[in-house]
């Protein structure tokens, strides 16, 4: 029971990230419908920001600030250069996909020529593990925790509460009705990207916190079990996507412990292909879904 | 320098085969399939550990039976086919667009961790090895003269895969994948097993992925999981891309420009010191930036996919009467002219008269009936008998047990408010939606539950609310694939037949396609791209469809939508044809002087129910009706 506590304290800091990118992702889609398969490099990208700063300042939190903005300013100028284009002249789904499978080539191969393809790590220090009600997390962990509720908190607010969710949802529901009721899709798209980034660039530098360090593909994997968690709480649907990356990251985080951490991966996919083929809509929808329906 | 070359061209062989394999998939099936590159790392990996021989501790993997080589190649094959069967049998049944692609990423990367991690497979990291100059050994060649000879071999195995491609991209195969790149509803509309029809495609291009990771195998000597990624599949995308998805020999083009060229070009490079990286990363820049650019500014590609295009006798006046049936690509015109009666058949057949220019703005005076109709006595027995259909979606009961019939040869109008049900009927009808309950019975087989392919092949087609053309194709290629024929259309027979089964089209089809098209007054368009015309012209390529397939029941969802009334008196007409060519039509529909002027008989549906039914007379004075539907307008 102890031992299976102890993962189950792990599962959460992974889901707890997971959940973070899984939501930006998310976010993503719902504005623009479009599944950036460029998403890992946000958060590539942000550990990399987060690297550079803190080796400059010496500061934590200066890193956590740097690496969000280096992900709202990365987002912003993907959805400036590539999706608002593609998007606005309408070509579909499909060629947005590939292209954001473009970038996301071009930009590992850009940091690999800035930053070299070796692994990188941080030299922030974790502190040490200790007992957390019945869970074992050095304070780094128990700060990665607390910010993802603070920062989901904060995206329940704004999704919510404010004119500017009401806008993102209603270009989610319907990108040309919102449009004609005098919502500016494209600010809106913009705006959203940017704060997508914001949220996955600091992901991406806690990520690599945890992981200990990260190298230009390291974005890459991880956005697969992004993929898995964002399918598993429904395309576009932030919050149940958080509850879909709370699944996701305990199931893995036990398969990891229990049968062995090198088929994570395709652990992670089996789960995805099978959720896809059984509940394409989330886990947590109820209409099952043929190609003609 | 020589050498040099040799090993280029070797290459560029068997990217070439395995662009083309792609290009199957991605080009004419239009599945963007990020699992590619895995079938071309298990061909490569099973020609391994077919050829080589008993695994040495440490290294384990399975097999290593020393096989000929050119018995390993084939297993190889058959072996990729099997892997993307079963993938193409789970991702193909329900998943499209970013679904399927996602699919196939997470099998690729299953068989890349498989590949990688679990050792006793393919001895895990270490990859196999000991592949060394397959074929030479029995020949007695030396090194120097290998090299040539297995350029030869490649070169000749890509000849003929090019063949075979361009056999298939002119085959009435070649274009029923393309109808299903276009739109897939109207691909089962029209009796395409859309499921199947992917499948094989899927299948066949995994093939040749397998067989050029074979050859592939044998180039490099050894394979691990350092010498592919599952994004590597990009390369390739990137090269159909850009030489132009679709067309066979873009393909090979978009190989020569993307990886030959952007390969050897970097090579030359100079070498960037304690930076090992920066040459191979620059490259997958370039590839990653010129997909993005291609995808914006010329997403056809640099040789676009061409169009098989009809010279119609009158359209060349003095010119020579080609009647050149080549496929797009590779095929000498055929220069036979159209017999005498060919031609005569081809003459305008008159339309009936349309209103002057002036009358067209007012309101058109519609005619009773049965004044001008052909005359046709109206059999009594039923075509569609309706028993009990029911289907509720969540808490709404769109369609509630309704029953009616429709005549055989008559026009069986369906009306009723927004919502009624009429729309979720005929997608019940049709089978494309499956009903919770009930009975359809078409000439006498209960076809409710069919998929909607086989309820087209037994002669019930129907249309949708917005015309669903295939837009890259030609007006005539619409109309030719309205015919579906198994004979015609399976792989074999584009493969192995001679020049009049390699066609699209017999000659007797085509004469009767362009007699239609004539007649729907689209003569003038048919090379044109069905997506580039006007939404009238669209609806008339759909009736000129159903003209082609021949169909015993039509069922026209809302045709006059959006319809002037020019384009309207056209389609009474047609309607009129079908009746006299033994169409029986039922048509959906909100105009009712329209409906009062072509139905002979009227169901009237009302939230899921059917409230009325008989002639459009008995109707007007049925107060359900009126309470329902017609209201205080005065008809």
């Amino acid at each position: 029971m102890h031992e299976v506590l102890l993962t189950l304290g792990f599962g959460l800091v992974t889901a707890a990230i997971l959940s973070l990118s899984a939501v930006a992702f998310t976010l993503e889609y719902a504005v623009t419908n479009v599944a950036n398969l460029s998403h890992g490099e946000i958060l590539t990208i942000g550990a990399y920001a987060a690297y550079l700063v803190h080796q400059s300042t010496g500061s934590a939190l200066l890193a956590a600030l740097g690496a969000a903005a280096a992900g709202g300013i990365v987002a912003l100028a993907m959805h400036t250069a590539v999706i608002d284009p593609f998007v606005r002249r309408g070509f579909g789904t499909m060629p947005t996909f590939i292209a954001t499978l473009g970038m996301s080539f071009v930009i590992q191969n850009v940091l690999v020529i800035i930053f070299g393809a070796a692994n990188v790590a941080y030299t922030i220090p974790q502190g040490a593990p200790h007992l957390v009600g019945p869970f074992l997390w050095t304070s780094a962990e128990e700060e990665i925790i607390i910010s993802a509720l603070g920062i989901t908190a904060v995206l329940y607010v704004i999704i919510t509460h404010t004119k500017f969710g009401k806008a993102l949802r209603a270009v989610f529901q319907n990108r040309d009705l919102a449009r004609v009721t005098g919502i500016n899709a494209r600010l809106v798209g913009a705006a959203t990207w940017f704060l997508a980034g914001l949220v996955a660039g600091y992901a991406g530098f806690i990520l690599a916190e945890s992981v200990g360090s990260f190298n230009p593909y390291f974005g890459f994997s991880f956005f697969l079990i992004t993929l898995t968690a964002a399918v598993a709480g429904g395309l576009g649907k932030p919050f149940s996507t958080m509850a879909g990356a709370l699944i996701v990251g305990i199931a893995l985080e036990f398969t990891g412990g229990y049968i062995s951490a090198s088929y994570e991966l395709a652990f992670a996919f089996a789960i995805l292909a099978t959720i896809i083929l059984v509940r394409p809509r989330g886990l947590f929808a109820n209409a099952r879904r043929t190609v003609f329906e | 320098m020589i050498q040099y070359l040799v090993s280029i061209l070797t290459e560029g062989a068997i990217f070439g085969i395995m662009a083309l394999g792609l290009n199957v998939i991605w080009g004419w099936s239009g599945d963007f399939d990020l699992a590619y590159y895995g079938y071309v790392a298990l061909g490569a990996y099973m020609t391994l550990v077919l050829t080589i021989g008993q695994p040495t501790p440490p290294a384990q993997y399975i097999l290593g039976l020393q096989l000929p080589y050119l018995v390993a190649l084939p297993v190889a094959v058959v072996s990729s086919a099997l892997m993307g069967l079963i993938v193409g049998l789970i991702a193909l049944r329900h998943l499209r667009g970013i679904y399927f692609s996602i699919v196939t990423l997470g099998a690729v990367y299953v068989l890349y961790v498989m590949a990688g991690q679990y050792v006793p497979l393919f001895d895990g990291y270490n990859g196999l090895s000991g592949l060394f100059n397959p074929m030479g050994d029995t020949l007695g060649l030396d090194y120097q003269s290998y090299q040539y000879f297995f350029l030869g071999f490649c070169a000749f195995i890509f000849i003929l895969v090019f063949i075979f491609m361009a056999r298939v991209s002119g085959s009435r195969f070649g274009l029923a994948l393309r109808s299903l790149r276009e739109d897939e509803r109207a691909a089962a509309a029209f009796g395409r097993d859309i499921y199947r029809l992917k499948l094989k495609a899927y299948v066949l291009g995994a093939a040749f992925g397998g067989l050029a990771g074979g050859l592939f195998a044998a180039y490099l000597s050894a394979f691990n999981p350092s010498a592919w990624s599952p994004i590597e599949a990009i390369v390739l995308y990137s090269a159909v891309l850009v030489g132009g998805r679709g067309n066979i020999k873009g393909v090979v083009l978009g190989v020569v420009l993307m990886i030959i060229l952007v390969q050897e070009s970097t090579r030359f490079l100079p070498d960037v010191p304690g930076q090992p990286n920066i040459v191979p990363a620059l490259r997958e820049i370039v590839i990653g930036l010129v997909l993005v650019l291609f995808l914006r500014f010329r997403p056809q590609g640099l040789l676009p996919e061409q169009r098989y295009i009809d010279r119609l006798p009158h359209d060349r006046d003095g010119a020579p009467k080609v009647d050149a049936l080549p496929p797009s690509d590779s095929r000498t015109p055929d220069h036979s002219t159209p017999s005498a009666r060919d031609r005569d058949q081809m003459s305008p057949r008159p339309i009936p008269p349309l209103p002057a220019p002036g009358a067209a703005a007012a309101s058109p005076v519609y005619r009773p009936l049965d004044q001008d109709r052909p005359v046709v006595t109206p059999s009594v027995s039923a075509v569609l008998v309706v028993e009990g259909l029911h289907k509720h979606f969540g808490g709404v009961t769109a369609v509630d047990r309704c029953s009616f019939r429709a005549q055989k040869g008559q026009v069986t109008g369906l009306i009723g408010p927004n919502g009624a049900g009429k729309s979720t009927a005929v997608d019940l009808i049709s089978g494309f939606k499956l009903p919770d309950a009930g009975t359809i019975f078409f000439e006498g087989v209960a076809i409710q539950g069919l998929p909607p392919h086989r309820i087209s092949r037994l002669g019930l087609i129907r249309t949708f609310q917005t015309p669903r053309e295939w837009p890259g194709l030609t007006v005539l290629e619409n109309v030719l694939l309205a015919r579906w024929d198994r004979e015609q259309e399976t792989l074999w027979r584009g493969l192995i037949g001679f020049r009049q089964a390699q066609r699209v089209a017999s000659k007797s089809e085509l004469v009767q396609a362009r007699e239609i098209l004539t007649e729907f007054g689209l003569d003038k368009l048919s090379n044109e791209r069905a997506g580039n015309l006007s939404g009238g012209q669209k609806r008339l390529v759909e009736f000129a469809r159903i003209r082609m397939a021949e169909p015993r029941l039509v069922i026209l969802d809302e045709p006059m939508g959006g319809v002037n009334p020019v384009l309207g008196e056209r389609i009474v007409a047609a309607i009129e044809g079908f009746i006299a060519s033994g169409t029986s039509v039922i048509i959906v529909e909100h105009n009712l002087p329209f409906i009062e002027r072509v139905a002979h008989h009227v169901i009237v549906m009302s939230q899921g129910l059917v409230i009325a039914d008989g002639p459009f007379e008995s109707l007007r004075s049925n107060q359900s009706v009126i309470d329902a539907y017609l209201g205080e307008v005065p008809l």
